[in-house]
């Protein structure tokens, strides 16, 4: 009797736990990619890139071939994510699997109607989306052209990855990314954009080229976007800057000086006084001088002092004018300097938090730059012709 | 606190082995006479229809003088020849039988019973005119192997030695290597018909007396009418029975024995099986193979936890698998969930069927292996081998990913060193991948501990089954978890543990 019912209770803990959705690998579907595009007549129209499992025959053929019917699109029109969902799952034989994908296009002309209902709703409820998934712009044209794209490598998505991942001065935002900057106080959201590239000849493939940023206002409405010069003092500004590489003509007409940042950082102060905020941001870089086309020798402290100044004065003019950008013509906040205040002073944040949205484009910035030039000796001064 | 189990002691068996009982269990008490004819008539009546005892009448003066029994197959002819026959029959009467034969081991008794028990171990007997007392001479030479390396438990470095089916010559192994008289040697016979020798063997003073008394006790409850290995006495005196987990180890190496003799445990020897059996055995034990002790310290420890590993990998690599392509395909990194897709596009069964076949055609090969003649032996590898790893991947039957699965799941199974703790872990892969395919990772996870459950409640003649780890012990980081050099070992010896400990 008491075996009896030490079975019963182990039956009970297998029948009424346990994952109980088994499915075969092979009936599945794996989603790599989705572009969510709007339609003339404001619905949405979601397109979705499956992978053609790698089959043995493609693996022992080998040779040419390549890409060819490495993966196909199926599109539905919808109003919902839901109806979407139904309406693509209809297209397709196996269930779709939505866990290995790694990218969702958003095509700017649905970004700039604002992305609100679009996207977060749909993306939260489902435990099998990655929050890992990155968030793109498709810069110009329909955000499905860029999943049909024939790319020379593998699917444009996976490769999409590898540009994020391997980018240092690019804006990686991934769904996570997203949702926490939509949820924390004073931030706008900024999503790092691609757009079409150029056709390789006599085939047709196509490239695909990062596309700077583009930027979003409270509404989360896409307002602007950044070339990439911009985004890199962007990054930077956001303290997320990896490696990068910066330009700048030197004074008195010496010539240009090309710097490879290895480290930075920035710091924003935020200073109140009474009702009046300021913010002091320093950006701090080390670096190595890539390339020097001036008559400077970097081996002379004197000379290399010069250089530092005019790298630091480039750099600051440059930050300047993309603040007072964003600032004035994109009004968006992605930097986050309402969540600086949020994070020093949140009473006065509560306070202020119904006007930010037009007391940000007033707001004071002072920027300073700092810079270290490492690895001089690696460059000494230009080759000079002999005369 | 030590806990033994209780003897085994099997009442309701005894009337079914009583009825069996011999001629030379029922006479117990029937004596020698001092007529030498009627004492031939005594064993004549015990070996009717027994062709190979041999009579053999010495008479000086044509009187019947001496008679000299043997069983013509268990003795050596050259030396009865030589140190009996002949100074009996060059003597000239008078002398006592003991004062003209010349051999070592001898003995004498009245007791019929008793002297017919000494045939069987390869003595003679000597019935002398008008004595009583009966003399027996030691002269076995029943054939045996010669020493060879152990096929079960090879090693590169170390003694190439392993026992064989003789105990004396077993015996002398072990001696040679404890040269102590605080070695000993108990010895009893077990089984109605086979009346097998057995042997337990430990270290007077190392060893815990209660570990020994509880093994006499155990060994002496056993009642069987044969013994043919040291396997059947092994289920007689295992705490658990229904364990997959071997709870005695078993060794065909005397270099081993002897080291398990140092570290306080009883060895039990059992004549005509070249294995001897060591008890408290602990799981650790089975995970040591004898050369660790051999090599340098720091590749022994590598390798110790390189079977570690594959221990884990010997059990759930199969159920991982099929758990994780049917349940948790988000946990495979995209590019391999693609080829994995790929290469089950042909297959027409669910992984865990799949998995199945394959883990069985593989123990089926393995079980070939061993049975087949060493003849035909390349043959069925090659078969075998193509026939699994090729052919059935390229008709689409089986996936390659699971061919290779179960290659890495055999290799692991061969890394555990001992044979028994092996055959164990062999049978534990099936009821795991079986969870795996129902329940998926959840299924693994029950798995697991349900196996700790089990093997850390084992108890081996009182000392639990998985310690020094459970419960934790120092002497783990020492003897288990690393080799420590063993001039090291010497420093930190400590004396045996009586809260179930194995040292």
């Amino acid at each position: 009797m008491r075996t009896l019912k030490c079975v019963l209770l182990l039956l009970v803990v297998i029948t009424m736990s346990g994952c109980w959705d088994r499915m075969e690998i092979n009936d599945l579907a794996f989603v790599t990619g989705t572009a969510i595009d709007l339609t003339d007549d404001g619905k949405l129209y979601c397109t979705l890139q499956l992978a053609v499992p790698g089959s043995k025959e493609g693996g022992s053929s080998g040779g040419g071939g390549g890409h060819k019917g490495t993966f196909y699109v199926i599109s539905a029109t919808g109003t919902s994510g839901t109806e979407l969902h139904q309406a693509l799952q209809k297209k397709s034989s196996r269930k779709l699997f939505f866990s290995h994908r790694s990218v969702v296009f958003i095509s700017e002309r649905l970004a700039r109607q604002g992305i609100q209902e679009a996207l977060l709703d749909v993306f939260t409820h489902d435990p099998r989306n990655r929050l890992k998934t990155y968030l793109v712009l498709v810069k110009g044209g329909d955000a499905k052209d860029i999943l049909e794209l024939k790319y020379p490598l593998k699917q444009v998505p996976i490769e999409v990855v590898n540009e994020m991942q391997k980018s240092g001065d690019d804006v990686t935002v991934t769904l996570r990314d997203f949702y926490i900057i939509n949820q924390s106080e004073g931030k706008h959201a900024a999503l790092g954009a691609v757009e079409l590239g150029d056709r390789l000849k006599e085939s047709q493939e196509q490239l695909f080229q990062s596309a700077g940023t583009g930027v979003f206002d409270g509404d989360l409405k896409l307002t602007g976007m950044l070339d990439e010069k911009e985004t890199l003092r962007l990054v930077w500004l956001m303290n997320k800057l990896r490696f990068g590489r910066v330009t700048a003509n030197m004074p008195k007409d010496y010539g240009e000086i090309g710097l490879i940042l290895n480290q930075a950082s920035s710091t924003i102060k935020t200073i109140i006084d009474d009702d009046t905020v300021r913010f002091k941001i320093l950006l701090e870089g080390k670096g190595m001088i890539e390339e020097n086309n001036t008559t400077l020798d970097i081996n002379n402290p004197n000379q290399l002092k010069i250089i530092k100044q005019g790298m630091e004065d480039t750099i600051k003019q440059q930050v300047e004018q993309l603040l007072l950008k964003l600032q004035k013509k994109y009004k968006s906040d992605c930097v986050g300097f309402g969540q600086e205040i949020y994070k020093n002073n949140p009473a006065m944040w509560n306070r202020i938090k119904g006007q930010w949205d037009t007391q940000y484009q007033e707001v004071t910035t002072s920027v300073q730059v700092n810079l270290t030039i490492n690895g001089a000796g690696m460059v000494h001064s230009t080759l000079e012709i002999r005369k | 606190m030590r806990r033994f189990r209780k003897g085994i002691t099997n009442h309701k068996f005894n009337h079914i082995l009583k009825s069996k009982s011999t001629l030379l269990q029922e006479d117990k008490d029937l004596l020698f006479t001092a007529d030498i004819e009627q004492n031939e008539a005594y064993f004549k009546e015990a070996f009717v229809d027994c062709y190979d005892v041999v009579y053999r009448r010495i008479d000086i003066h044509s009187n019947l003088q001496w008679l000299v029994v043997y069983i013509d197959s268990l003795i050596d002819k050259k030396t009865l020849e030589e140190y009996i026959l002949k100074p009996l029959q060059k003597s000239e009467g008078g002398e006592a039988a003991n004062e003209l034969v010349s051999i070592g081991t001898m003995t004498s008794s009245d007791n019929v019973s008793e002297t017919i028990a000494k045939l069987f171990q390869g003595h003679a007997v000597i019935l002398t005119e008008g004595c009583s007392e009966v003399m027996t001479v030691c002269i076995p030479g029943l054939s045996k192997r010669s020493i060879e390396e152990p096929s079960s438990e090879p090693v590169i470095r170390g003694p190439k030695e392993g026992f064989i089916e003789q105990l004396s010559t077993n015996l002398g192994l072990i001696r040679a290597r404890l040269k102590t008289s605080k070695f000993k040697t108990e010895c009893m016979v077990i089984g109605e018909y086979s009346q097998t020798q057995v042997v337990i063997t430990y270290l007077k003073g190392i060893v815990d007396d209660k570990v020994v008394d509880q093994v006499r006790a155990r060994l002496q409850s056993i009642q069987v009418d044969g013994i043919l290995d040291s396997g059947y006495i092994e289920e007689f005196i295992e705490d658990q029975p229904y364990s997959p987990f071997p709870q005695v180890h078993s060794t065909e190496r005397p270099d081993v024995v002897a080291a398990e003799l140092l570290e306080g445990k009883v060895a039990i020897l059992v004549d005509t099986s070249p294995y001897v059996l060591i008890v408290p055995m602990t799981f650790w034990s089975g995970m040591q193979s004898s050369e660790d002790f051999y090599i340098r310290w720091p590749i022994a420890t590598f390798v110790r936890w390189i079977r570690f590993l594959f221990v884990h990998f010997a059990i759930f690599a199969p159920a991982l698998y099929v758990a994780i392509t049917t349940f948790h395909q988000e946990m495979i990194p995209t590019n391999l969930v693609l080829s994995i897709a790929g290469s089950r596009e042909a297959v027409p069964f669910p992984a865990m069927v799949e998995a199945l076949l394959m883990e069985v055609i593989f123990e089926a090969l393995v079980e070939a292996g061993i049975r087949i003649p060493k003849q035909i032996g390349p043959t069925i590898g090659i078969v075998g081998g193509l026939v699994i790893g090729q052919a059935a991947v390229q008709a689409g039957l089986i996936s390659a990913p699971v061919v290779i699965i179960v290659s890495i799941t055999g290799i692991s199974t061969f890394t555990t060193p001992r044979y028994s703790l092996r055959n164990g872990i062999r049978l534990l892969r099936f009821p795991v991948l079986f969870l795996a395919g129902t329940l998926g990772l959840y299924g693994i996870v029950l798995g697991f501990l349900g196996i700790m459950l089990h093997v850390t409640s084992l108890r081996s003649f009182g000392t639990l089954y998985f310690s020094p780890v459970s419960p934790l012990k120092m002497s783990a980081f020492k003897d288990v978890f690393i080799r420590v050099p063993i001039r090291l070992k010497l420093l930190f010896k400590t004396t045996p543990d009586q809260e179930g400990g194995n040292r």
